[in-house]
C-alpha cells in the first residue's frame, strides 16, 4: 500500500473499520466520506455535515487514530473538515426523457459569493482591439506588480464598452495568479448600501474591517458616488488605508475622474494618481471580431457575411450587439440552422431605429436649436465662427447618419459647393476622433434626431 | 426513566418530530428513531437524519430522570390513535418501555440509545436574525415546489433565502421555471444569504411556531430556535446563480387576465395535451383574447380562448401544463399578468398588485 495516497489509505481504513464496527454503522457514517489530503502527518478527513464532524470526533476518533498508527507513525493526529457539496461525488444520473422544455441559462449566472466576481468574464473572453488596448495592457500590467505598477487603475468609456468585463477580467485573473489572497468586486452603488446599512445596524467597524482585508478591491461605476459626501469620505479612508499597504484598486466609470461631477477634490486626486486609461468606440474590425467570438461562444457558426452585416449594421454599444446575437443565437436553437443574411436583415428590423430618412430641414433646426444659434444662419454666406462649427456638424449629420448625397447637402444648405460639404465632413470626421468633446456633442444631438 | 404527558400534547410533539427521523432502513437503526430525553430542563423529544436535527420540548411531569429511544414510526401510530383527554405514563424498563394511560397499556420496544447522534448546533454563529415563523414558512413553501427533485445540482435542489435592505426574500429554481417571494420586513434584518435543501426546508417551516424564531447561521448549518425547541439543518455552500439576470426587463406582450378563467382554461386544455404534457398560449393582440391549444394524436384537439387586455405583439409559446398551473395556487390575487419577453424567452407571471412574487417559466421548443 502506498502511505502517502490518500485513497489507498482510506480503503485501508475501510476494511479495518469494517471488521470494528456494526454494517448499520459503517453504512451511515463511513458511505460517504473520505480524506482530502495528507500533510505534516495530519491526515484531513472530509465529512458531509456538522453531524459526522461530531460523530467522528467522539467515537471513532481513537479507533482511526490507531489504525493509521498502524499504518505509519509519521501519522500524528487526524482532523475533520466538513466538504463542500461541489467537492463532494455526485452520481450519475441519465436523463432518460429528453425535457422538452428550453433550460433558463443558468450556466452563465454563477458568480462567486466571497468575491462577487462572475466567472463568465476572463481575458480569453475579452476582444482586445484598436480601441481598448492600452486599457486591456494597463490591466495585465497591474496584475503583474498588483499594488506597485498602476495603483490605482482607472478605467473609464461609455456605456456598453466592456468596461465590466475587463475589471471582473483582472479579478479572476489574479485569483488565478494568487490563489490565497482575497479579491472583492463590487459596484459604487453596492458599498453605499452597505455602508447605510452598517450604519443602521451598527457595525460601521466591521464594515471597515470587512473592506480593509482584501488584497485587490474593485469598485464598477464610481460615478454613482457623485453627490453622495458621506460615501466617498467611507471611501477616501478606505482608498488611503488599501494604498499604503500596497493593495491594488481598480475603479471603473463612464467618464473621466476629472469629469465627474461633484465629487470631493482629495478623492478626484486619488483616482488620478495611478493609471487613467479610456475605452474608446470599437473600430469595425472590433466589432465584427465581438461577434464572431460571442456567437462562437454559443456555439453558433456565423458566415463571415452575417457577422460583418450584424456589425455594421447594428450602431451603438456592445451591449446592443450582444442584444441582437442573443435573437440570432434563439433562431438558431429554434430553427436548427444558424440564419442567413436576408433572415437576420429581417430580425434587424425590430432592433433598427426607425424613421432614419429625416427631412433637411429638421436636422438643421434641431442642430441649431441645440448649439443656439439662428436657424437662418445656417443657410447665410456667414463665415462666423459660431455658425461655421454647427454647420459642419450638420453636413457630418445629413451625409453620416442620413447618407444624403453631397450635392444635395450643399444645395440645400444654401447652395454650397459639394467640395465644400465634403471638406466639412472630412474635418468633422477627423476631429471626432481626437476631441472627445466633440464625440460627445455629436452623440448628443444624434440622440436629439431618433 | 418515569414522565407523565398530556396525551394531546405528546401525540402532537410526536407527529411533529416523527418528521425528521430517517424513513430509509439501510442505515443506523436508531435514526429511524424518536429519543425522549427527561432532565433537568424537562422533558425533549429528538430526531435527525443527519440532513436536519430536531430537539423539541414538552411539558409534562419527570419521576425519574432517563434517556431512551423509540421507532418514530411504531410511536407516531400509537399517539396518532390516542383519542380523549388525560394523560399518559411512559416508564423504561430494560429493553421496554411500558406506555399506560387510563385505559390500557402496551410495553414498546427501545432501540440502543447509545447510537443517537448529537446535535450539532452553531457555535460561533456568523449571522442571525429574527422573523416571524410564519413568514419563514410563507416564504419557503411559496417557492420550494419550484425546487429540482434531483441532488445532481445541489444548488438546485435548494431554497434560497436572503435579506437585503429591509427585505426577505426566498428563491427556488429547477432550471425550467423559478418562483421568488419577497417579504418586507419591519426594522432591520442584517443581510445574509443562505441555501437549504428544498426537502429539509419544508420539514422544517412546518415544524415552526407562527411567532419569532431566532436563526443562528454559521458556515456549514443552520438552525431556527424558539423557546419551544430547535431545529437545524445542513446548508448548501456552493454558489447560487446570480437569478435576477435572467429576469426579463423588456417584453414584446403582455396580458392581464382573471386568474379563475386562466385555471379553468388550461385545466379544460391540459387534457389534451400531449405526452410531453405541451399546451400552446398565443397573444391575440387584436382580439384581445389569450388562446389556449393543445392536440395529442391519441385523444384529439382543443382550443378556447379567454378574454385579456392583451398589449404588444401577437406571439404564440409553447409550455409544459404543469409548469402554468404551478403558480396558480401560490398567488391572491384575482387577476394575473402574463409577460412574453419573445420566444424562446420565460414568461413571467405575477399577480395584478403583488409585487410580492414572481414566477418565471421557459417555454418549450417549438
Amino acid at each position: 500500500m502506498n502511505r502517502s495516497d490518500p485513497h489507498e489509505l482510506w480503503e485501508y481504513i475501510l476494511t479495518q473499520v469494517e471488521l470494528s464496527i456494526s454494517p448499520a454503522n459503517f453504512n451511515t457514517w463511513f458511505k460517504s466520506s473520505a480524506i482530502i489530503k495528507i500533510e505534516d502527518g495530519i491526515v484531513f478527513i472530509g465529512v458531509q455535515s456538522p453531524f459526522f464532524k461530531d460523530w467522528y470526533q467522539k467515537h471513532f476518533n481513537t479507533l482511526l487514530l490507531k489504525i493509521v498508527r498502524d499504518v505509519s507513525v509519521e501519522f500524528r493526529n487526524i482532523e475533520y473538515t466538513i466538504v463542500k457539496d461541489i467537492a463532494r461525488k455526485q452520481p450519475k444520473e441519465s436523463r432518460l426523457r429528453r425535457e422538452p422544455t428550453q433550460e433558463l441559462p443558468l450556466n452563465e449566472f454563477y458568480i462567486n459569493k466571497s468575491d462577487n466576481l462572475n466567472p463568465r468574464y476572463t481575458f480569453d473572453t475579452f476582444v482586445v482591439g484598436s480601441f481598448n488596448q492600452v486599457a486591456n495592457m494597463a490591466a495585465r500590467a497591474a496584475i503583474e506588480r498588483p499594488g506597485i505598477t498602476y495603483n490605482p487603475l482607472f478605467i473609464y468609456g461609455d456605456t456598453g464598452r466592456g468596461k465590466t468585463h475587463l475589471i471582473q477580467a483582472i479579478g479572476n485573473h489574479y485569483k488565478k495568479l494568487y490563489p490565497n489572497r482575497k479579491v472583492f468586486y463590487l459596484t459604487s452603488e453596492k458599498f453605499g448600501t452597505d455602508f447605510t446599512d452598517s450604519l443602521q445596524l451598527g457595525t460601521a467597524n466591521r464594515f471597515k474591517e470587512k473592506y480593509r482585508q482584501y488584497d485587490l478591491l474593485i469598485m464598477d461605476d464610481v460615478q454613482f458616488l457623485s453627490k453622495k459626501d458621506k460615501f466617498q469620505e467611507e471611501l477616501f479612508h478606505l482608498f488611503n488605508h488599501l494604498y499604503d499597504n500596497n493593495k491594488q484598486i481598480v475603479f471603473s466609470s463612464d467618464r473621466a475622474p476629472g469629469n465627474i461631477p461633484d465629487i470631493m477634490d482629495r478623492l478626484r486626486g486619488r483616482f488620478l494618481s495611478g493609471m487613467t486609461v479610456d475605452i474608446g468606440e470599437p473600430d469595425m474590425e472590433s466589432r465584427i471580431e465581438i461577434v464572431r467570438k460571442k456567437a462562437a461562444m454559443s456555439g453558433v457558426m456565423l458566415s463571415d457575411e452575417v457577422s460583418e452585416y450584424i456589425a455594421t449594421s447594428v450602431s451603438g454599444s456592445i451591449r446592443e450587439l450582444e442584444g441582437v446575437l442573443n435573437s440570432v443565437v434563439c433562431h438558431t436553437q429554434v430553427k436548427g440552422t444558424p440564419p442567413d443574411i436576408a433572415e437576420v436583415r429581417q430580425s434587424l428590423r425590430s432592433f433598427s431605429r426607425p424613421s432614419k430618412t429625416v427631412s433637411v430641414k429638421h436636422v438643421v433646426s434641431k442642430i441649431a436649436e441645440f448649439y443656439g444659434i439662428e436657424e437662418e444662419s445656417i443657410y447665410e454666406k456667414t463665415r462666423r465662427r459660431e455658425v461655421v462649427r454647427p454647420r459642419q456638424v450638420i453636413m457630418y449629420i445629413l451625409r453620416e447618419d442620413f447618407s444624403v448625397s453631397y450635392p444635395t447637402i450643399g444645395n440645400k444648405l444654401g447652395g454650397r459647393d459639394h467640395t465644400t460639404v465634403i471638406h466639412s465632413c472630412e474635418k468633422v470626421k477627423r476631429e471626432v476622433a481626437e476631441d472627445a468633446e466633440l464625440a460627445k456633442e455629436i452623440q448628443d444631438i444624434r440622440t436629439l434626431l431618433v | 426513566m418515569i414522565i407523565n404527558i398530556e396525551k394531546k400534547e405528546f401525540s402532537e410533539a410526536v407527529s411533529r418530530v416523527a418528521r425528521f427521523a430517517e424513513r430509509k432502513s439501510a442505515t443506523l437503526p436508531v435514526l429511524a428513531g424518536i429519543a425522549i430525553v427527561a432532565g433537568d430542563d424537562g422533558i425533549k423529544l429528538r430526531a435527525t437524519n443527519l440532513e436536519t436535527g430536531i430537539d423539541f420540548k414538552v411539558g409534562g411531569t419527570i419521576e425519574q430522570p432517563g434517556v431512551v429511544a423509540l421507532p418514530a414510526t411504531t410511536l407516531r401510530e400509537i399517539t396518532g390513535s390516542f383519542s380523549g383527554t388525560g394523560a399518559i405514563k411512559l416508564e423504561h424498563t430494560g429493553d421496554t418501555v411500558l406506555i399506560s394511560s387510563s385505559a390500557g397499556r402496551s410495553t414498546l420496544k427501545t432501540l440502543a440509545y447509545e447510537d443517537f447522534p448529537t446535535l450539532p448546533f452553531p457555535d460561533s454563529p456568523t449571522a442571525k436574525f429574527t422573523l416571524p415563523g410564519i413568514q419563514i414558512r410563507t416564504l419557503v413553501l411559496t417557492v420550494a415546489g419550484c425546487a429540482s427533485p434531483s441532488t445532481v445540482r445541489p444548488e438546485l435542489a435548494s431554497v434560497l433565502l436572503s435579506a437585503e435592505g429591509g427585505v426577505v426574500k426566498a428563491v427556488a429554481t429547477d432550471s425550467f421555471r423559478l418562483a421568488e417571494k419577497k417579504i418586507a420586513v419591519p426594522g432591520t434584518v442584517a443581510p445574509f444569504s443562505i441555501l437549504i435543501p428544498a426537502k429539509n426546508a419544508i420539514d422544517i417551516v412546518q415544524t415552526l411556531p407562527d411567532d419569532d424564531v431566532e436563526v443562528l447561521i454559521d458556515e456549514h448549518q443552520c438552525a431556527f430556535s424558539w423557546p419551544g425547541g430547535i431545529v437545524t439543518t445542513r446548508l448548501v455552500t456552493v454558489p447560487y446563480p446570480d437569478y435576477t439576470q435572467i429576469i426579463p426587463k423588456q417584453f414584446v406582450s403582455e396580458a392581464t387576465l382573471l386568474r379563475k378563467d386562466f385555471e379553468a382554461s388550461l385545466r379544460r386544455t391540459a387534457i389534451f395535451s400531449d405526452s410531453f404534457q405541451k399546451v400552446r398560449v398565443s397573444f391575440a393582440t387584436r382580439e384581445k383574447k389569450i388562446l389556449f391549444s393543445a392536440r395529442n394524436s391519441d385523444v384529439g384537439e382543443s382550443s378556447e380562448s379567454i378574454p385579456a387586455s392583451v398589449t404588444g405583439d401577437p406571439i404564440e409559446l409553447s409550455f409544459n401544463h404543469r409548469y402554468l398551473a404551478a403558480p396558480l395556487s401560490l398567488m391572491n390575487s384575482e387577476n394575473l399578468s402574463l409577460s412574453a419577453a419573445g420566444i424562446g424567452r420565460p414568461l413571467i407571471i405575477k399577480g395584478v398588485g403583488d409585487n410580492t412574487f414572481l414566477y418565471l417559466v421557459m417555454p418549450m421548443n417549438q
